[in-house]
């Protein structure tokens, strides 16, 4: 695997020159519609594409779980887009057409398989539920920001077994919220669903995710070796 | 109607929104203003709002299978090729 930072002032690159380089989806946006979503129409598909395909793995990943078929979602996506091009519209969102044609891919993939099912218990999670854990066992008395010290901690495999312990609805909804910055009505869009239940989806999931993350925090013995600083 | 001052239930009842920057200007200035001169809020906010920020840098850190770029570039280039 290749370990590819993207900052959020990536510079981009060319698919068709055959270099391997990225852009994040953000300079992509201001690039491509300072900010509006809205693609220009002078951009050509494979400056729309390339950009793209580094979030729209880590979205896949999210969705199909694992590493080998989240290449071939996104390489069937971008096959589909590609043959698909012509219907798209000029001065439309071509990021959010492009991760629709993404999650098709995905989720016909993931019908394939059994659903995974949710690792811990995550109904009726509490508002700050992350929040009341680190107070009450010392942390908020360690930092001034006891939410960095926590996530410092956990590793990004840490993090994304949390992601993946959310039950598939939240899961897709989340990882589109915090991998590209996505608006409720983007993700609706591209899920066929309304904005309200994206809304609810993401902030439940949220919830979800804080105890999801605390979960295993605990069971790593992070929380413990944090706690002892504040003793 | 939007009040001219937030209650601390009702800034909180706005939590989610404002992470995710989807209140109208008027609402987030009511919200920052509430937080501005409640220290319990802001604290609650000021935590939810670093807990986002963290999971989003470690999360942009995307892990892409080597060559993943190349190779749909080539499969690309084959669908052109094809069509033409």
């Amino acid at each position: 695997m290749v370990d590819v930072w993207l900052p959020r002032s990536a510079a981009g690159g060319s698919i068709m020159d055959g270099a391997v380089q990225v852009e994040t989806a953000a300079t992509y946006g201001a690039a491509a519609s300072a900010g509006s979503g809205v693609t220009p129409d002078s951009m050509s598909f494979e400056q729309l594409l390339t950009p793209l395909l580094s979030p729209a793995f880590g979205i896949a990943m999210s969705l199909v779980g694992n590493a080998a078929d989240a290449e071939d979602a996104v390489q069937d996506a971008a096959l589909r887009a590609l043959r698909g091009f012509d219907s798209f519209q000029p001065g439309t969102n071509f990021k959010a057409w492009f991760y629709k044609i993404l999650t098709n891919c995905c989720f016909g993939r993931h019908r394939q398989e059994k659903r995974r099912p949710a690792a811990v218990d995550l109904d009726d999670v509490p508002d700050l539920y992350l929040y009341a854990r680190t107070a009450a066992s010392g942390l908020h008395t360690v930092s001034s920001d006891p939410a960095a010290l926590l996530m410092e901690k956990m590793s990004l495999e840490q993090v994304r077994a949390a992601i993946d312990a959310l039950p598939a609805e939240y899961r897709v909804v989340a990882t589109m919220f915090f991998l590209d910055d996505l608006t409720y009505e983007e993700i609706a869009d591209m899920l066929g669903i309304p904005v309200g239940t994206v809304r609810s989806r993401l902030h439940r999931g949220r919830r979800m995710l804080q105890k999801a993350l605390w979960l295993i925090a605990e069971e790593a013995g992070i929380v413990q070796e944090l706690s002892r600083g504040s003793a | 109607m939007t009040p001219n001052r937030l209650t601390c239930e009702e800034t909180f009842r706005r939590l989610n929104d404002y992470l995710d920057r989807a209140l109208s200007p008027e609402e987030k200035r009511l919200v920052e203003e509430h937080l501005e001169t409640c220290a319990g809020c802001a604290r609650e906010f000021r935590f939810e709002m670093s807990l986002l920020d963290n999971l989003r840098a470690k999360l942009s850190r995307i892990d892409i299978p080597e060559d993943m770029l190349a190779r749909i570039t080539r499969r690309l280039e084959e669908a052109r090729r094809e069509c033409e």
